[in-house]
C-alpha cells in the first residue's frame, strides 16, 4: 500500500529570504482566515503565494507547502493539477491566454487566437524560444460583453481586442525587459488599484458597452514590480 | 434605459465604488435599519420579496435561508459564490468594480438575518488583481467604518469577511464543489443529501447558505422598500425584483443592464441593448448562459424569468444573454459549447466525464466536414443518456444545449455533413 502520511522531518524551502518573508506573511493571512484547526484549508491559497514567488510550482515548491500545512504530498498534487492557473511546469515570460468561449467565439477569438499564433510563432500551450511568450486558450473570463478577450499572466484582463491593439499589447510586453519565467516571479502588475482606477474611470465605462478600455499605457503597465 | 435601478443606482457617478459614494446615496442605512430589526423579521420580508438565486439555479432565497435557520448546529456560514465563470456571465465582476459597498451591506444583512459571524467570499482566481482588489479595498473601508468586524453599528453584531480564491475551475461554481474548494481540495461535487444548508452538507460540514454576489446585493433594496414592493417589481408572479442581464454577442451595444425580472428577450434586446449591429439579423438566442437551450429568434418574445423558461424546457440561468447573427452556424456554436464542457468535467461521474469528451469528439468531427448523418442522431442520443445520471449538473448542463441545437436548427448540422 502507498503510504499517504506526510514526509518525516523538515523540507528544504525553495525560496529566497526576501521571497520566504513575503510567503510566510502571506500564508499566515490565509490560515488566520480559516477556523483554527482547519488550517490545512488553505493549500489553494499557499499554492497561489508560491506561484507568485516562483512563477511555476516545483517539485521542491509543492513538497515545501505540503510539508507546512502538513498535508500529504499527494494531496498537493492533486489540487496543483485539477486548477488551471497553477502552472506544472516554467511558462513565458509572458504568458497570453485567449478566451475561445461563446461570446467571445462569436467575436472572433479564433482570429486572435491565429493572430496571436502568427505574431509569436507558437501555438496554443507552446512556449516560445526566447521564453517570452507562451500562449494558451482559456474558458470564459466573465468579459462577454467586451468580447473578445485576452487575460495576461493569470490576472490582467485586455478586452475589446482588435487586431491592430493586440499587436500593440504584444509589442510593449515584448519590449519590457525580461527574462524566462523558469528564473524569476510571474510579473505581477505595479499597483492592482492604480490600473482598475484608470480602467474603470468614469468616462471610459460609466455607460455600459462602450467600446475599448485597453490602451497602449495601460498595456505598458504590465511590467514587472520587483 | 428604462425601469427601476436597484442594483446599478450608483454605476454611472464618479468613483460609484467608493464608501463616500455609496453612503452619499444612502448606502449602509439599510443595514442600520436591519440591525433593528429580528433576523427572523429579515428572513420574511426575503420570502415576500420572492427574490431568485442569480446564479443560476433560481431557488428562493428566504427559502434558502429558512432552511438555514432551522438547523441547530452551530457555527453557521454564509459562503459567496463569486465564482463567475458560466459562458456568457459577466455580471459579477461589474457589482464588484462598481458597487462592491452594496454587495457587502446585502452581505452583513445576510449575515445577520443567518446568524453568520464568519463569511467567505470565494472568487474566481482571476478576478483577484481586478475586481476583488477593488472588493478587497471596499472591505478595509467597511472594517475602518464599523460595517465589518466586532459589535457592528453597537448591535453587538460580530462579522468577519475573508476573500478566497479560486484557481481555474468552473466546477467550482457549483455550490458543493466550491465548498470543496474552500476547504482546500480539488473541486468535486458532493453528492446530496445532505444539502449545503443542512447539519453534515455545509462548510466544514455546518449549516451554510451559498449566495450569489448579485442576489446579496439585493438585500439593501429588500430591506429598504419591505419584500412586497420588491415582489412587485418583477414582471411575472414569483419572479420579484430586478435582474442584471448580461448581454453580449452581436447586438449594437453588449454590455450589463438592469431591467425587470421577466422582461422578454426582444425588449431586452430592442429597448436596451439598441437591437442587433449592423447587418446582422437574430438567428438565436442563448436565454441563460451556455447551459441552457437555445432559442430561436422566433421565441424571442418569450419572457426571461426562472418559471416562464423552465416550462419552456430552456432555463434562466444566470441571466447571461447571447444573441447571435445569422453568420453563426450552430453546429460550430454547439463544437465551441461542447470544448468548454468536455474540458470543464471534473472528472468524477462517468456519464459526463465520457460523454461530454464523446460530444465534443462527435461534433469536431461534423464541423470538420468528416461526419454523417448518424454522428448527429448519436449526438442527440448520447446528450439524452447523460441526463440525470450525474452527482452536479454539469452534464445537464452540456445535454441541454447538445439537444435543443439539433432540435431547433437541424439544417445547419445537416448542412455540414454528408448523405
Amino acid at each position: 500500500m502507498i503510504s499517504l502520511g506526510t514526509q518525516a522531518g523538515t523540507v528544504e524551502s525553495p525560496f529566497t529570504p526576501e521571497q520566504q518573508q513575503r510567503f510566510d506573511a502571506g500564508l499566515d493571512r490565509a490560515i488566520a482566515g480559516y477556523p483554527s484547526e482547519r488550517r490545512k484549508a488553505a493549500l489553494l491559497a499557499a499554492l497561489h503565494l508560491a506561484q507568485d514567488e516562483l512563477g511555476w510550482l516545483s517539485e521542491p515548491a509543492m513538497a515545501y507547502v505540503a510539508f507546512r500545512l502538513d498535508v500529504p504530498p499527494v494531496r498537493v498534487r492533486e489540487v496543483a493539477t485539477f486548477y488551471t492557473m497553477y502552472r506544472l511546469r516554467p511558462v513565458g515570460r509572458h504568458h497570453i491566454g485567449v478566451c475561445n468561449s461563446i461570446s467571445c467565439w462569436a467575436m472572433g477569438a479564433e482570429d486572435v487566437l491565429r493572430q496571436c499564433s502568427e505574431i509569436l510563432g507558437i501555438r496554443p500551450g507552446e512556449t516560445s524560444g526566447d521564453g517570452h511568450f507562451s500562449l494558451e486558450e482559456v474558458a470564459c473570463l466573465a468579459a462577454c460583453g467586451r468580447a473578445p478577450a485576452v487575460l495576461v499572466n493569470n490576472y490582467a484582463f485586455f478586452e475589446n481586442v482588435t487586431a491592430d491593439s493586440l499587436k500593440a499589447l504584444i509589442r510593449d510586453l515584448r519590449e519590457q525587459p525580461g527574462k524566462a519565467m523558469a528564473k524569476g516571479p510571474l510579473p505581477r502588475l505595479p499597483d492592482p488599484h492604480a490600473r482598475i482606477e484608470s480602467q474603470s474611470a468614469p468616462q471610459a465605462t460609466g455607460t455600459l458597452g462602450q467600446p475599448a478600455v485597453t490602451t497602449r499605457a495601460e498595456a505598458g503597465s504590465a511590467e514587472p514590480k520587483r | 434605459m428604462t425601469g427601476p435601478k436597484i442594483l446599478t443606482a450608483d454605476w454611472d457617478k464618479p468613483q460609484s465604488w467608493s464608501l463616500d459614494t455609496y453612503r452619499a446615496g444612502g448606502g449602509y442605512q439599510a443595514l442600520a435599519k436591519a440591525l433593528k430589526m429580528q433576523p427572523q423579521q429579515i428572513v420574511d420580508e426575503v420570502v415576500k420579496s420572492n427574490l431568485r438565486g442569480r446564479g443560476g439555479a433560481g431557488f428562493p432565497t428566504g427559502m434558502k435561508w429558512n432552511f438555514v435557520r432551522k438547523e441547530t448546529s452551530f457555527p453557521k456560514y454564509l459562503v459567496v459564490n463569486a465564482d463567475e465563470g458560466e459562458p456568457g456571465t459577466f455580471k459579477d465582476r461589474e457589482i464588484l468594480l462598481r458597487s462592491p459597498h452594496m454587495f457587502l451591506e446585502g452581505l452583513i444583512i445576510g449575515c445577520y438575518a443567518i446568524e453568520c459571524h464568519l463569511t467567505y467570499v470565494y472568487c474566481r482566481g482571476e478576478f483577484r488583481e481586478s475586481a476583488m482588489a477593488r472588493l478587497e479595498k471596499a472591505i478595509e473601508e467597511a472594517r475602518a467604518a464599523g460595517y465589518i468586524g466586532k459589535n457592528i453599528l453597537g448591535s453587538g453584531l460580530d462579522v468577519e469577511v475573508h476573500a478566497v480564491y479560486g484557481a481555474g475551475a468552473y466546477i467550482c461554481g457549483e455550490e458543493t464543489a466550491l465548498l470543496e474548494s474552500l476547504e482546500g481540495r480539488k473541486g468535486y461535487p458532493r453528492l446530496k443529501p445532505p444539502f449545503p444548508a443542512n447539519a453534515g452538507g455545509g462548510l466544514f460540514k455546518q449549516p451554510t447558505a451559498v449566495n450569489n454576489v448579485e442576489t446579496l446585493a439585493n438585500m439593501p433594496a429588500i430591506v429598504t422598500m419591505g419584500g412586497d414592493e420588491f415582489s412587485r417589481l418583477g414582471l411575472v408572479p414569483k419572479n420579484g425584483g430586478t435582474r442584471l442581464y448580461a448581454v453580449s454577442g452581436h447586438v449594437k451595444k453588449p454590455g450589463v443592464y438592469e431591467a425587470p425580472m421577466g422582461i422578454s428577450f426582444k425588449a431586452l434586446l430592442d429597448e436596451y441593448c439598441g437591437g442587433m449591429r449592423q447587418g446582422s439579423t437574430l438567428k438565436a438566442i442563448i436565454p441563460g448562459g451556455a447551459s441552457s437551450a437555445v432559442m430561436t429568434a422566433a421565441e424571442a418574445d418569450w419572457a426571461s424569468d426562472f418559471d416562464t423558461l423552465k416550462a419552456k424546457k430552456t432555463m434562466a440561468g444566470s441571466g447571461a444573454v447571447v444573441y447571435l447573427d445569422q453568420s453563426v452556424n450552430m453546429a460550430q456554436a454547439l463544437a465551441n459549447l461542447m470544448h468548454f464542457f468536455a474540458h470543464e468535467s471534473c472528472g468524477q461521474c462517468t456519464p459526463c466525464r465520457e460523454g461530454t469528451a464523446w460530444l465534443s469528439r462527435l461534433l469536431d468531427k461534423i464541423v470538420a466536414g468528416k461526419g454523417e448523418k448518424q454522428d448527429v442522431d448519436n449526438v442527440h442520443q448520447i446528450a439524452r443518456q447523460m441526463e440525470m445520471k450525474t452527482i452536479c449538473a454539469l452534464a445537464d448542463g452540456a445535454a441541454m444545449p447538445a439537444k435543443s441545437y439539433i432540435e431547433k436548427f437541424r439544417a445547419d448540422f445537416d448542412a455540414l455533413v454528408r448523405g
